[in-house]
């Protein structure tokens, strides 16, 4: 084996494993935030009461 | 000297070496037979020579725009007053030093305001202890995101020009006065400077280091030359206080509103420049996932940016420059990476099928050559270390292959109208 075809052979699998751990990478990514936001939307009971105006929060 | 000496020697061998390189491509081409891959391998020539056009001409009019700025012989200098701007939320880790490279500037006529966007940390204590100095405004407000916030500054700004700076970026000193002297111009309406990276500590920001000077300050320099620089960013960019008027000051509609108000301004008729000497140093992502948000907002945002000027793209006839700029950054935001990936894929499928490995290695080295001699240039005209270049060669190998997966995501999700939040980045530090 020449030493381009080598270098090619190399850059072969840098590119794949780039692509599959490019993909992976987005979606734990967009895991990551979907829980973010999650945790980040809490419902705390003095910000339900703010947003109702009242003095209590009935429960239905 | 010698350093310059080595740079020029260097670049003269690379030039040879991408001839020889697309030489062999070309040759390549006519070997095959087989009509699917002749046509595969004959768009992505196309493809190769657009892109090393474009190349081209951008480091040609950058070394234009660099000897015409050097062949200037007298001083330019100016006495308007700038009204430095900075939207902060949340910023207590890194607004101190930015406040304090303003403070330090050797332009004196000159007020600082920061407006405080609802942070929920201590970035108003940090900004008060600065309020003794006349010249620095503290104005807080409820959180209503980057352009509101700009807004509220300018329009209680007092200076002829106005220049947005970001809490997590530090200028170096003589910034404003180098870019206030561009606005005796009476047809520039704005100005960009360079940013760099100010932490460069691991494999990821020094890959960023080198596109910051590469793809973005190189591209910017060349752009200069025909005063239509696209983005004005937002580390670092100073407006005449009329024209942004003009505009309609900065949209909230967009999640890039430094490409926005870019756009609104070239599209007006107005020219916009660069300065390259005119330093931000600023915290770049430390982390693969800081990156990707980074990445996937400023897609999205340029999208958006596009799509809400869509018009100017088929405006030839009334606006040549804001329809120019308008396919280059559909180029950059879109068809270049998804081709880039595209290529990879056809290549790996070649590879596989028929074993013809080496086009992955012309195509890897074709775009090496031209990042380290674009590299090799910026070095050259700024004073970032020699040692970047060596990092040109994983660039082109995994860095831009990931960046513009992000890209390709962020394309899709924002083609789908997918909802998404301003994705605030963590704070370092390390200003």
């Amino acid at each position: 084996m020449n030493l381009l075809a080598f270098l090619a052979l190399i850059i072969l699998i840098i590119t794949i494993i780039t692509l599959v751990f490019g993909i992976i990478a987005y979606f734990l990514y967009k895991a990551r935030e979907k829980h973010k936001t999650k945790l980040a939307k809490k419902l705390i009971y003095k910000d339900v009461l703010d947003e109702v105006g009242g003095k209590y929060v009935f429960f239905e | 000297m010698v350093k310059t000496f080595f740079i020029i020697s260097l670049s003269i061998l690379l030039i040879l070496l991408l001839s020889f390189v697309l030489i062999e491509y070309y040759n390549t081409f006519y070997i095959i037979n087989n009509i699917v891959i002749k046509v595969g391998i004959g768009i992505i020539l196309i493809f190769i020579t657009l892109v090393i056009l474009r190349y081209m001409v951008l480091l040609f009019f950058s070394i234009l725009k660099t000897t015409i700025k050097a062949t200037e012989e007298t001083k330019k200098t100016t006495n308007k007053k700038v009204s430095v701007i900075i939207p902060a939320y949340n910023e207590e880790k890194v607004i101190e030093k930015s406040i304090q490279s303003i403070i330090n500037q050797t332009y004196k006529n000159i007020e600082l305001i920061v407006v405080d966007d609802g942070s929920t940390d201590n970035t108003s204590l940090v900004v008060q202890k600065y309020t003794y100095l006349p010249f620095v405004k503290l104005y807080k407000k409820s959180n209503e995101g980057k352009a509101k916030a700009i807004n509220y500054g300018i329009k209680r700004a007092s200076g002829e020009l106005i220049m947005v700076v970001d809490a997590d970026s530090k200028l170096q000193k003589d910034a404003v006065e180098l870019m206030a002297v561009y606005f005796e111009d009476p047809e520039i309406a704005a100005v960009a400077g360079s940013v760099f990276v100010s932490n460069q500590n691991n494999i990821i920001t020094k890959l960023q280091a080198l596109e910051y000077i590469e793809g973005l300050n190189m591209v910017r320099n060349g752009q200069a030359f025909l005063k239509l620089v696209n983005i004005i960013p937002g580390p670092i960019g100073m407006f005449r206080k009329k024209a942004l008027y003009d505009v309609g000051l900065y949209d909230d509609d967009t999640f890039a509103e430094d490409c926005d108000v870019t756009l609104k301004l070239i599209a007006h008729g107005y020219k916009i420049d660069f300065e390259s000497e005119a330093i931000a140093k600023t915290e770049a992502p430390e982390n693969i996932f800081d990156l990707i948000k980074q990445r996937y907002r400023w897609t999205r945002g340029i999208l958006q940016a596009i799509r809400k000027h869509k018009k100017l793209l088929w405006n030839f006839k009334d606006n040549m420059a804001a329809s120019f700029t308008m396919w280059y950054m559909l180029f950059e935001a879109v068809f270049w990476p998804f081709m880039d990936f595209w290529v990879n894929v056809f290549i790996l499928y070649l590879a596989i099928t028929t074993g013809i490995s080496l086009l992955i290695f012309y195509w890897w080295s074709l775009f090496t050559i031209l990042d380290v001699a674009g590299a090799l240039y910026c070095v050259l005209i700024t004073n970032e270390s020699l040692s970047i270049v060596f990092y040109a060669i994983f660039y082109r190998l995994f860095f831009i292959q990931f960046i513009n997966l992000v890209k390709i995501f962020s394309t899709i999700e924002e083609w789908f109208g997918i909802k998404m939040e301003w994705g605030k980045l963590e704070r370092k530090g390390r200003l």
